[in-house]
This record gives C-alpha cells, sequence and structure tokens, in this order.
C-alpha cells in the first residue's frame, strides 16, 4: 500500500508553542518513510482548525494522519471525525499525546521536546500497521425488563412506562412493594408509607405498557445491549414459562437481613420476644406492640449494628430505622423505656440530625457498647455489656429489636451470572465505576438499582431509579442503531488450542466455546475491546483489533528506538 | 489454594515380588483388565528393533508381557502420549497410564489447559531413579539396559541424565497410584493410592489398604533432601555461568534454531509457535537497519530470543522432565535452565508445576495481594 502520513502539530495556543521546540519536532520526523507532509497550526481542535484539516487530507490525498497535540480523552473523537468527513477510514489515524504527556510533566523545554518528538515517532510506527475498521451498526430493541418489585423496581418501571416504554416486571414474591410494604411509617418525615406505596402500585396496575409477572423468576438472560432474550417462568408452575425480547435490563433485586442466627450471642431464635427489625416493623403495622404472653412490653432494648463486624460494612439504614422504631414505641406506649445500644450512630443528611435530637429525650437512651451479650432471666431478657467508661454492665427488658445488616438476596449472584457481572463487595451487584458508573455495570444494557447494589435509604433508592431511567432513554433510543465496540478481540482458530482461559478472564461474557471445533469464539456485538482475553491467551490466539501485536510492537520500537 | 493430601494421609498396601518388579506391575495390570477395571493400558514398549522405548496402547493383554513400566531411557514424554490420546475427549474407554512421576505431573498440568481428559484415565506413577541420556543409549542398548537395571537396584544417579540427578520428585505422587520401590525389602514393593479413584482400584484389584508404607516414606524424603541439596548448589553454580546477558548469549550461542527442545516439551501447548510464525519473519529492510544499528546481526536471528520466550511462556508448567536436554543436538544445558528458572517463578506463586489438579494456573489466578517484592523493586 502506498502510504502517504501527514503529520500536524497543534500549538494548542500558548500551551505546547511555549514549552516544546515545535520546529525540532517537525526537523525530526519530516524524512521519515511515508511522510508527505509536516505542518504546525495553532489550534486544531477549532472549528478553522478542523477545516484547515479537511483541506490538508484532501490537498495532498493524505492516507493516514498524525496529529501530536492533548490526550486522546480530550480530542480523540473530534479528529476521528474529521478523518470520517475527509474521506479517511478514522482508524487511520493516531493522536500523539504532548500536552499532557510531556509539557504538562516537566518546566524543561528541551526534555519536553526530547519526548514529544519519541511520542510523535512511535505514532508514526504504529500508524504505519493500522487497518481500517469499519462501524457496525445494529437495530435494538427499545423495551426493558426490571427484575424485583421492591420500590427501585416499581419507580424504574413507572419512569420509563411514563416516557412510552413497554416495561416487564418481574417479582419473584405473590405481590409488589417489596420491603416497604410492611413499614407503617417512613423517617424523617413519619408519614404514613403504606398509603403512598399503595398508590403506586395501583399506578402500575393501570399502566398498560408495565407487563408485570408475579410469583415469577427469571430463567435465563442471553444476548447483549439491545437485544436481550429473557426468559421468566412462574414460581408456582414449573412448566409455565414465557420468553420476550429487551433491549436493556435493570436489577433491582433489593437485599434481605443479616439473619442474627449466625452469632449465637443474641439469642435470636432461642428467646423469645428477640426480634429482627423486620418482625417488629411487621409487629407495629399490625397495630399492637406486644410480648409473647401477649402483655405490652415495659422496656425494649434496640441492638444496632448487628452483623456489622461479620459483613464488614455500615448498612446505612439501621441507625435511622432503629431511631424510627423508638418512635413508634413511644408513641404507641407513652410510659414505655427505650434503650438504643450502638457502636457507631450513622445519622448523615440534611434532616436526620434533628430527627435524632428529637427523638431522644425522657426514657430513650443511648448505649455506646461492645460485646453485647442476651440471656434469659425469668420473663426478662438481659443485655451484658461493656460500656465506654465504666467497664461491663447490664440491663434487664422485656423486649428485644435487633437491627441486623442488609445484605444482597439470594437471586443476586445467579443474575450476576446470567449477565457477566461481576459482585463485589458483600455480595452486591458491582457497579461499572463507584463514582462515575454507580447505576451501570460491566456488562452494557445491565442496570442496577436500590439496594442490590449496597445498603440504601429510600429517597437514595429513587435517585438510582431515576439514573437509571436517564441512562436507558438516553443510550437506547427507539429506532436508533446502536454501535457495538469496533475495537473488538479475535481467536484466530488455528490457534487457539482450546484450554478456555479466556472465558475465565472475560468479563462481559463475551466468548464462548465451540464445542465441535473445541475452539473459543468472541461474540463482537458484546466485546468491549477490554484485552483481558489476548493478556491471558497463553497460545497467542487472540488479537484485539487496533491493538496487534504488531502495532504495539512498532510503537515502542519507534518510542525507544 | 488446594494442598495435595499431606503424606501422611496416603495409604499403601505392601505387595510381595514373586519373579521381578516389572513382572509384578504387569500381572496386576492384566488382572486389572481381566476384571474389567482398565479397558486398556498405556505404557511404555521395547521397539522392535531394539534401540529405543515407545508408549504403547496396550488393548490385547497378552502383549503387556512386553511392557516395561521404567525404560532406561524417555524417547516421548508421556503426556504427551496421554494428550494424543485425550485431547479430543476422554471417551468412555478406562485406561491405565503407567508413568514416571514428571510426566504424570505434565499430564496434570495439561489438565489444566483442557489438553488431556483424564477423568476415565487412572494415573499410575513409579519411584524413579532417573533416565540415562537418549544418545548414550542408543549407542549401545543391550549395555545401556544392563546399567540401568543396576543403577535401578542400587539407586545410583552418575549414569542419569544431569537434569535427572538433581530431581527431587523423583517420588512424588501427583496422579491416582504410585508404586513404591524405595525402602523396600528385596521381595517386596509399595502400591499407594493417591486419590478416590485410585483406592476405587485398589478395591476392585482386591488389594486392601492396609499396608505400613513408613518405610518408603523415610527412604524418600532422605532422598529428596539429598536432591534438594545438590539441585540448589546445581542452580547456583549455573546461575553464575549464565546470570548476565553476555553469559546467557554465550550459552545459546551454539544453539542451531531447530526448536526440538519447544517440540519435545510435553507442556509447550501452542498449535504454532511464535518463534515459527511469520510474526518474527521480517523483511530484508528489516535486518539490515538492525545490522546497521549493531554492526551486524547474526543468522538464524532470535536464537536467544526464542529461549526467552519459551522460558517466560512455559517456566511456570515446567516439571524438569528433561526432554527438551535430551533432544537438544548442541548439548545445550536447557532441562537445567529451565528447572533453575521454573523454581525461581513457579516459587513466587507457591507454585509446583503439575503437583495437585486442585492448583489453578498462577497466571489464571488473580489474587490482591500478590508479588509485592516485584512492586516494590520499581518503586
Amino acid at each position: 500500500m502506498n502510504r502517504k502520513i501527514g503529520v500536524y502539530i497543534c500549538e494548542c495556543g500558548p500551551n505546547i508553542s511555549e514549552k516544546i521546540d515545535i520546529d525540532k519536532v517537525i526537523e525530526a520526523v519530516r524524512f521519515l518513510n511515508d511522510i508527505v507532509v509536516v505542518e504546525r497550526y495553532k489550534l486544531l481542535c477549532s472549528e478553522d482548525g478542523k477545516k484547515y484539516l479537511t483541506e490538508q487530507i484532501k490537498r495532498y490525498g493524505l492516507t493516514h494522519l498524525i496529529i501530536a497535540a492533548c490526550s486522546p480523552r480530550d480530542h480523540q473523537l473530534t479528529f476521528m471525525e474529521v478523518c470520517e468527513n475527509a474521506g479517511i477510514n478514522p482508524y487511520l489515524f493516531q493522536l500523539a499525546n504532548i500536552r499532557e504527556q510531556c509539557v504538562w510533566i516537566t518546566a524543561d523545554k528541551e526534555e519536553a521536546t526530547k519526548k514529544a518528538i519519541r511520542l510523535t515517532k512511535a505514532a508514526i510506527g504504529r500508524v504505519r500497521c493500522h487497518s481500517p475498521l469499519e462501524k457496525k451498526e445494529m437495530e435494538s430493541n427499545p423495551d426493558v425488563l426490571i427484575v424485583g418489585g421492591g420500590i427501585a423496581g416499581i419507580e424504574t418501571s413507572l419512569q420509563l412506562a411514563h416516557s412510552d416504554r413497554k416495561i416487564y416486571l418481574v417479582e419473584k414474591t405473590a405481590s409488589l412493594g417489596g420491603l416497604i410494604k410492611n413499614f407503617e411509617k417512613t423517617y424523617p418525615e413519619m408519614h404514613p408509607c403504606s398509603i403512598s406505596i399503595q398508590q403506586k402500585i395501583e399506578t402500575i396496575n393501570k399502566t398498560n405498557n408495565i407487563k408485570i409477572f408475579t410469583d415469577s423468576e427469571v430463567e435465563d438472560i442471553l444476548g447483549f445491549f439491545g437485544n436481550f432474550e429473557i426468559k421468566v417462568k412462574k414460581n408456582t408452575n414449573e412448566k409455565d414459562s414465557v420468553s420476550f425480547n429487551v433491549g436493556a435490563v435493570v436489577f433491582a433485586t433489593g437485599s434481605t437481613l443479616f439473619n442474627p442466627n449466625k452469632t449465637t450471642c443474641y439469642g435470636y431464635g432461642k428467646f423469645d420476644n428477640v426480634l429482627t427489625a423486620l418482625e417488629f416493623e411487621k409487629m407495629n403495622l399490625s397495630g399492637e406492640i406486644v410480648l409473647k404472653n401477649n402483655k405490652t412490653p415495659k422496656s425494649v432494648a434496640i441492638i444496632h449494628c448487628v452483623g456489622r463486624t461479620e459483613k464488614g460494612y455500615c448498612s446505612e439504614i439501621c441507625c435511622m430505622y432503629s431511631l424510627k422504631f423508638a418512635r413508634y414505641l413511644k408513641d404507641k406506649i407513652p410510659d414505655i423505656k427505650v434503650f438504643n445500644f450502638y457502636s457507631d450512630l450513622c445519622i448523615p443528611g440534611k434532616t436526620h440530625q434533628k430527627f435524632y435530637e428529637q427523638t431522644q429525650g425522657k426514657n430513650i437512651d443511648f448505649i455506646r457498647a461492645k460485646n453485647i451479650e442476651i440471656a434469659k432471666k425469668g420473663e426478662h431478657l438481659t443485655i451484658t455489656y461493656n460500656d465506654e467508661k465504666s467497664g461491663k454492665n447490664n440491663y434487664d427488658v422485656d423486649m428485644v429489636i435487633l437491627s441486623p445488616a442488609l445484605e444482597p438476596t439470594a437471586d443476586t449472584a445467579r443474575l450476576a451470572e446470567f449477565t457477566g457481572i461481576s459482585l463485589g463487595d458483600g455480595g452486591f451487584f458491582a457497579e461499572e465505576h463507584e463514582k462515575l458508573g454507580p447505576v451501570s455495570t460491566s456488562s452494557q444494557g445491565v442496570f442496577i438499582a436500590g439496594c442490590s447494589q449496597g445498603p440504601k435509604s429510600i429517597p437514595d433508592t429513587i435517585i438510582q431509579a431515576e439514573a437509571v431511567t436517564g441512562k436507558i432513554l438516553s443510550s437506547l433510543i427507539p429506532g436508533k442503531k446502536i454501535e457495538p465496540e469496533v475495537k473488538v478481540s479475535f481467536i484466530s482458530e488455528s490457534f487457539c488450542i482450546g484450554c478456555k482461559t479466556c472465558l475465565d478472564v472475560c468479563s462481559y461474557g463475551a466468548i464462548t466455546f465451540n464445542e465441535t471445533k473445541k475452539v473459543s469464539v468472541v461474540n463482537e456485538v458484546i466485546c468491549r475491546g477490554c484485552g483481558n482475553c489476548v493478556a491471558a491467551c497463553p497460545s497467542g490466539a487472540i488479537t484485539l483489533k487496533h491493538f496487534t501485536f504488531n502495532q504495539i510492537y512498532q510503537e515502542l520500537k519507534a518510542a525507544i528506538q | 489454594m488446594i494442598k495435595p493430601a499431606a503424606s501422611s494421609e496416603k495409604k499403601g498396601a505392601v505387595l510381595s515380588i514373586k519373579t521381578t518388579i516389572q513382572d509384578s506391575i504387569r500381572n496386576l495390570l492384566k488382572k486389572g483388565m481381566d476384571q474389567g477395571v482398565f479397558d486398556a493400558v498405556l505404557i511404555p514398549m521395547r521397539v522392535p528393533a531394539g534401540d529405543s522405548f515407545s508408549y504403547v496402547l496396550i488393548k490385547d493383554k497378552s502383549l503387556l508381557n512386553n511392557a516395561v513400566a521404567l525404560p532406561p531411557i524417555m524417547s516421548v514424554q508421556g503426556a504427551k502420549a496421554v494428550s494424543s490420546v485425550t485431547r479430543l475427549g476422554n471417551g468412555t474407554m478406562k485406561i491405565a497410564a503407567v508413568m514416571r512421576p514428571c510426566e504424570i505431573r505434565a499430564t496434570i498440568e495439561l489438565t489444566k489447559l483442557d489438553q488431556v481428559h483424564v477423568e476415565n484415565m487412572t494415573l499410575i506413577s513409579i519411584d524413579c531413579p532417573g533416565v540415562m541420556p537418549i544418545l548414550d543409549f542408543i549407542r549401545e542398548p543391550e549395555k545401556a539396559i544392563k546399567l540401568f537395571e543396576n543403577a535401578t537396584k542400587s539407586w545410583d544417579d552418575t549414569i542419569m541424565r544431569p537434569v535427572c540427578q538433581i530431581c527431587d520428585k523423583s517420588s512424588m505422587i501427583a496422579g491416582d497410584l504410585h508404586i513404591g520401590t524405595l525402602g523396600t525389602k528385596k521381595d517386596a514393593f509399595f502400591i499407594i493410592s493417591n486419590s478416590k479413584k485410585g483406592k476405587d482400584t485398589l478395591e476392585k484389584l482386591d488389594i486392601p489398604l492396609n499396608g505400613n508404607i513408613d518405610s518408603w516414606q523415610i527412604k524418600v524424603k532422605e532422598n529428596a533432601e539429598e536432591k534438594q541439596k545438590k539441585r540448589k548448589k546445581t542452580h547456583k553454580d549455573l546461575k553464575t555461568k549464565i546470570g548476565h546477558l553476555d553469559n546467557l548469549l554465550d550459552t545459546f550461542s551454539q544453539c542451531i534454531n531447530c526448536h526440538n527442545c519447544m517440540r519435545v516439551c510435553p507442556v509447550c501447548y501452542c498449535r504454532l509457535c511464535y518463534f515459527d510464525s511469520d510474526k518474527v519473519k521480517h523483511p530484508s529492510g528489516e535486518y539490515l537497519r538492525r545490522a546497521k544499528e549493531k554492526g551486524s546481526i547474526r543468522f538464524l536471528p532470535d536464537t536467544t530470543l526464542f529461549h526467552m520466550g519459551r522460558m517466560m511462556h512455559m517456566s511456570l508448567s515446567c516439571v524438569s522432565c528433561g526432554s527438551c536436554e535430551d533432544a537438544c543436538p548442541m548439548s545445550i544445558p536447557v532441562a537445567q535452565i529451565f528447572s533453575m528458572v521454573a523454581d525461581e517463578t513457579q516459587g513466587l506463586f507457591d507454585y509446583v508445576a503439575g503437583r495437585s489438579s486442585g492448583e489453578p494456573l498462577p497466571l489464571k489466578t488473580y489474587k490482591k495481594d500478590e508479588l509485592h517484592e516485584v512492586e516494590d523493586a520499581h518503586d
């Protein structure tokens, strides 16, 4: 192939021109093979700059383009677009980062110039080996599967249905509502919550484009962003299963409580009148707080942080709902004595401190305690603990409420496996990025909302539901084709030894094994081009397009020669 | 990481030898075939011309009379034979494979890469006194056989390959059953079970696992400790010899690029070696450029790079079987160099190639907390 490479060095205003001797860079690369033109320009990313580049490409009939300028994170796409418009395949372009990687890391002009020369030469060495890559487009299905009918699933369904999306909402229990339907009130405003959740469920039932499957479970998820095949089966009837297609999947499978049985010190399951938070919510909702013998309790201990050490994280909401419990108790039994045993109080947010202060008061005590143990003493329960000052101490109470850590539901691991996403700390779904991608996952088109991603409050859950809605509405647009990654990996059938190592390291579930040929195969639509398989392949059978061995080798060679 | 069962958990039986140990092993295998415990046996046999030994898959049990469980040479590494038989699936045939410990370890290593399927196979190893250099054998086969027989009796390794002389895993049990000849009286040998499959096999053969194998274990430990000392010393000497790039270049300068070492290596699993591929062939301009840079370049090119590439690739799975050195027409101590590098790289991951199928390949395992010594080196 007769290559005609054009090299353009951006001055980036004074950013680059003052810190690098650009003429020296031009001199160093001018006479390399295949180079037909080397020029400098004041600001290539400007409208004028883009026009200038387009004219230059046409004038010299360039086949390849090198730009020495800023980080690819800034303007790679800008210049790829210029290439496309001027008739060069955008992958026959390479950006040398002489700003962030040269001028911004040293004040020494000579050193910066030296490195800029190396990086520009490296880009030229690399671009010579580039192959044109073609964009692919695929039809996508705008419908959405939502797994879990708690507050997160309900809210996401409603939001998306509002934008005329068809929603399939799968709930494993017999009714929607999740854990919240057991709550009489929510903190901090102490408004009745059963009404609002009931209203939402009624709206959902009335919305035509939400198809609800209760008593049902997702049996299989196959495919990729824009084209997932879903199989849902009824729990009540094994044979009753339906299949449908969606473009995106939302996991809103919520959480469950840590079983206090796993630690013997609380006597849960052994002594009467030791309840979990959820059992207490249910009792409270039924209208009457009573002991096993139907008497009204005179004193109650609320134990915070149950299972925190075992799980290794703070569940964020337990302190707040424990305060709510104190309010429930005071409302129903005004002269009751309430003890809160905590290890650390977690009351963040703009309204919660006030709620805490208002809850403190007559006969509501907060005790910072360690080594809590509960024993039975006649009709009472004795709580023995170590406090901060006086050492070992104890109290007798009638009832104990345990506030256990939240943990992911049993389905979490199974659903993660279907979609090739990973589980993070505590076994919750792992987000794509803790800060920058909190509701997306490593699998494109699979989103997470609510407590399935980690313990959180109702407002935070709704925020995530809304975030997921935004993500889906902006990425999965009806009628708009989706463009899968072009720089994907490729497995050579004749080199593959069939050891399946690549299957283990692919985070996206993009590789399958062909049992007939005994070779691994990449699904180019799912592959995100991370390169894990390329590095792990013991027999060198995998190539990542645009990061081929030769491209990297030539780039390195030119950089260090 | 799943560690192999401690040797104290191993159970064994003491069996008597009527004529020779080889005969006893043959009879055991025959009994297995008679009772349908095995459908076939994979075992070495002397070739008709007499000047070599080869693995054969025996279906006709009368042919077991010619089988030799412990041949003096390793013409083909057993794991390669197992791979040939089972790479495309294990089938339904129950096969007993009788091999040396390093051959079994290479087989176990290949299971981790799906290159062998041993689900229906019973892997039987035998205490190994070492292997004679193939060239020594071919020169005078009859004499070599006598020498080997005597050396096996006296456990004298002086006639064995250098890499066998420093082998500290010559009694390591990685398969299902092991035949122990160390620490026994003349008329007895041990059979030791190392897996459920091994235990079941012996049960079917009516061999109760109630023998005392203490004397074997003591002798094995003594032998391994002695070899370990020798191994360390040899590696230390070798390191001074090849420890710098110049020395390394000198060592491999005799290499004629035949790539025999790669071809006979049981764990060299690539379909096509990178160094045999077009990726290392360049237009003449590139060679001229290299020549200009260094003044001259040697042809065939990339000789040392080939060995270093193979080392990077193989050292974590190298079982120090010595096949490469046997196959080297220039007598480069490849196996000794590989055994040294392998000990160091495997040591980094607390890994021993082929020790147990429960130990995953280090490069397939992600651990947050490892290799800090490498990180620190770059701080």
